[in-house]
């Protein structure tokens, strides 16, 4: 019995001991973060060659410049730059003092070599404008262009133009990324098993943040593990027992189930996509375009973001999302819920109300396909959208595909409506879905128009400046718009959820979206 | 004897390899959609998706195709991936380790207490046993793996705090995952013992046993068990290919690499040359099973090799 109480009473102490050796503070400056389901699979961290990057790319290496989340640019490793006024020429200054994570200066001959580095990748599409990178002094770098690209900022500022070390680039082939990873970001990748989880550990020489975080650096917390954790309710059980601290992309859906535990924090910030439906303007009845404005007027995007969303999120009114400039269109371009109206569309292109609520014309009742792919939230999007259209007398049947049958069915024309998103903070995305070299996918309106065309092309490929540029894509944009050729339905917001006894988190979060400069101001809890 | 007998069934796997390669290339064109799409980006151009279906040779016949493959296959080359733009061995040697050894885990947590759950059910007569374990059987027949992981880690990850929710960092994170998959695989070989030693103890053998004054435990081990054996042989043979890659859900579940879930991703991609590797490896796993099956029963049961050899 003695034996027994001390046993015990030794087991009690060594327990408290370690929770003593393991209390907050002896764990503090690590945390734990699981990606979202949309960046899982990433097989290396090579901003040059790879398909597929994930948030952690965000802090080992810098951009030469930071987008912010109203879509302005901000200064980081290039502290200013100018374009000259026919957009042949933008030369950039760098910022002094900084190294790669190999002790190799970032400089002029860097940002060259980086550059020359995407020729033959198939990411070479970002700096396919530039014709020439010269070497004005160690600091100045000038970009001599093909033709004008006011859209270059928003190249450099993307992931993918994360700037690596030329000598460790060189050295490493085709295993740069995956058994090293070197950048001059303030964190430097100390592990990374492909599928599993990804270790970061802080830089210590990093001094050089940009504007958008508080903490210019070194970081605050010393490591930094990445999870992959595929499934959501695993990924939402971790955060709540505490094995993470951070869930990145949390789905609409799960925002009630955390909001109701008492250690989860949630923050909300601008989406960058929407969800819409594409009219197939091939597809009879919808090559009636009188058959297409009642259609969006069909649709009551807001009553779906109380319903389906539960009020997070806003309704999309046009193709783009609100914070770019492009997205500020004549107001009467905008889609809005109107049933009245639709209805006298309808009966004006002949189709007449029938005794069981679907419109007829000619014999034949306005009855229409209605394709989505599978996922949960489009599958209950789609149905309401269904409920809605039979309202105004349209009869829609739903079929569901994967991903990558249903642009198969796409390019058949087999398809008349669909529901579907996109996830894209520029507003070439309008060229991308709507160009007539790109019908049936990604053209799914399968819209193909002279005017159209014209207008696109002067977008793309006329523009000299980035206010000409705005200008372009709004007359684009709004021509799209006058040709009903989608309905655009919702603006998701992207939501972090993160355990608010373990750590603390910017709010508001600055940059387009929740990445390395947002990391930078993460502090463990006192 | 045995020898010949696993040469003739060697033999036998060329043209069945054979078959599989080539059902398991067409039916990956076959699927709509291509990886091309995965690799395009906005901005891209009709020319750029040319370009790169050329890149990938996939302009070129479905027979050039299929040789070409099969060539690079024989040479141990299994390609580079389109869409994760890796070596395919890589990723394979990646996620390998993972499935084998929470497939094997579970192998063996499936076939020892399934055996051992069996024969108990079959030499221990009680009503209340029985019903407990033909409930067991039903469960773990029917439980779907995803439900199961999720109840297993509610209870012993958020409950009890005893094990981590998911991740594949030491044996603790095995225990959930090899639980959820080995559940099945212990009712399945419990029913399939159990049943097998009941049919055996009603042979006229046995009560010869017993009248010549044998002990319950000799004839059990002596005589009932390599009897009783042979089908518990055969459905685990089979379950050896379900060690690569039957454990998709639960890797989900659990956040764990493994040969399931890069299969399901690559087909998710249609990223060819993975999906096409990953089936390859699946299909000879459970070739390979069945042989070891076959042969095991062969040295087992001479009637056998004698009949099929």
């Amino acid at each position: 019995m003695r034996y027994s109480t001390k046993t015990q009473l030794l087991t009690g102490s060594a327990i408290v001991a370690a929770g003593f050796l393991f209390s907050p503070h002896a764990i503090a400056q690590d945390v734990t973060v699981a990606f979202s389901a949309s960046e899982l699979g990433a097989t290396a961290y090579n901003p040059v060659a790879a398909s597929n990057l994930n948030t952690a790319t965000s802090l080992i290496y810098d951009r030469l410049v930071e987008q912010d989340a109203d879509q302005s640019y901000h200064p980081h490793l290039a502290t200013a730059w100018e374009e000259t006024p026919d957009g042949m020429a933008w030369t950039f200054t760098l910022l002094d003092g900084v190294t790669f994570h190999d002790d190799t200066p970032f400089n002029a001959a860097a940002v060259q070599t980086w550059i020359a580095s995407y020729a033959g990748t198939e990411n070479e599409y970002l700096v396919e404008a530039i014709a020439s990178v010269d070497v004005v002094d160690d600091l100045t770098v000038r970009f001599n262009m093909e033709r004008p690209e006011p859209n270059l900022l928003y190249n450099l500022a993307s992931a993918f133009m994360g700037v690596p070390s030329p000598t460790a680039y060189a050295e490493l082939g085709e295993d740069f990324g995956v058994t090293a990873a070197v950048g001059t970001g303030p964190y430097e990748l100390q592990s990374f098993e492909i599928g599993l989880e990804t270790v970061l550990v802080r830089n210590e020489d990093y001094t050089w943040g940009s504007d958008l975080s508080e903490n210019t650096g070194p970081g605050h917390i010393e490591t930094f593990t990445f999870r992959e954790i595929p499934d959501q309710s695993t990924a939402f059980l971790e955060l709540r027992t505490g094995g993470i601290d951070l869930l990145l992309g949390v789905p609409t859906d799960f925002l009630a189930i955390l909001e109701a535990e008492a250690n989860i924090q949630i923050i909300q910030m601008p989406g960058t996509g929407i969800s819409y439906m594409p009219i197939n303007v091939t597809a009879p009845p919808f090559d009636d375009i009188l058959v297409r404005q009642a259609t969006g007027m069909a649709i009551d995007q807001d009553s779906i973001v109380a319903a389906v969303y539960g009020g997070v999120g806003a309704p999309a009114r046009n193709f783009l999302i609100s914070s770019l400039p492009e997205a500020n269109v004549n107001p009467d371009l905008n889609v809005r819920y109107d049933p009245a109206k639709a209805g006298e569309l309808l009966d004006e292109a002949g189709w007449a109300m029938g005794d069981d609520g679907v419109r007829v014309k000619d014999g034949k009742q306005l009855s229409v396909d209605l394709f989505t792919a599978n996922s949960t939230e489009f599958t209950r999007l789609t149905q309401v959208v269904q409920a809605q259209l039979a309202e105004i007398g349209m009869e829609a049947t739903i079929t569901v595909f994967d991903s990558s049958t249903i642009r198969d069915e796409y390019r058949r024309n087999a398809h008349q409506l669909a529901v579907r998103a996109y996830d894209w903070n520029n507003s070439d995305i309008l060229d991308w879905f709507f160009s007539g070299n790109r019908v049936g996918y990604p053209n799914v309106s399968m819209w193909e128009d002279e005017e159209g065309q014209r207008l696109n092309d002067i977008a793309m490929t006329e523009s000299a400046t980035a206010a000409e540029r705005v200008a372009n894509f709004t007359a684009y944009h709004e021509y799209v718009l006058s040709q009903h050729l989608f309905v655009p339905i919702y603006q998701p917001t992207q939501n972090i959820a993160f355990n608010g006894e373990a750590i603390s988190v910017p709010d508001p979060v600055r940059g387009s979206r929740f990445r390395g400069q947002s990391f930078m101001d993460i502090q463990v809890t006192e | 004897m045995i020898l010949r007998y696993t040469f003739q069934r060697l033999l036998m796997l060329i043209p069945v390899s054979f078959s599989i390669s080539v059902v398991i290339f067409m039916i990956v064109y076959l699927l709509p959609g291509d990886p091309i799409d995965n690799l395009l980006r906005v901005g891209s151009s009709a020319e750029d998706r040319a370009e790169l279906v050329a890149r990938y040779g996939l302009d070129r016949s479905l027979v050039v195709q299929y040789f070409v493959w099969i060539g690079n296959m024989f040479q141990g080359e299994f390609g580079q991936a389109i869409v994760l733009r890796r070596p395919v061995a890589d990723l394979i040697a990646q996620n390998l380790p993972y499935s084998l050894t929470l497939g094997g885990l579970a192998f063996l947590f499936s076939s020892t207490v399934g055996m051992a759950l069996g024969t108990v059910s079959a030499i221990v007569r009680h009503p209340v046993l029985d019903r407990f374990m033909r409930g067991f059987i039903l469960l773990g027949s029917t439980v779907p793996g995803f439900w199961l992981a999720l109840l297993l880690i509610l209870l012993f990850s958020v409950n009890l705090g005893w094990f981590p929710v998911s991740g594949a960092g030491g044996w603790q994170s095995l225990v959930l995952p090899v639980l959820t998959i080995g559940f099945g695989g212990v009712a399945l070989v419990a029913r399939v013992t159990r049943v097998a030693l009941l049919d055996a103890q009603r042979e006229d053998f046995v009560t010869l046993l017993h009248a010549k004054g044998l002990s319950s435990g000799t004839i059990l081990f002596r005589h009932l068990m390599p009897h009783a054996l042979l089908p518990v042989v055969t459905i685990l043979a089979l379950r050896i290919g379900w060690i690569l890659g039957g454990a998709v859900t639960v890797e989900f579940v659990f956040g764990r690499p493994g040969l399931g879930s890069l299969l399901i991703r690559a087909l998710g991609q249609r990223d060819y040359p993975v999906v096409q590797a990953c089936l390859l490896m699946l299909a000879l796993a459970v070739m390979l099973g069945t042989l070891i099956g076959d042969v095991a029963q062969a040295s087992m049961d001479p009637r056998i090799r004698e009949k099929k050899s």
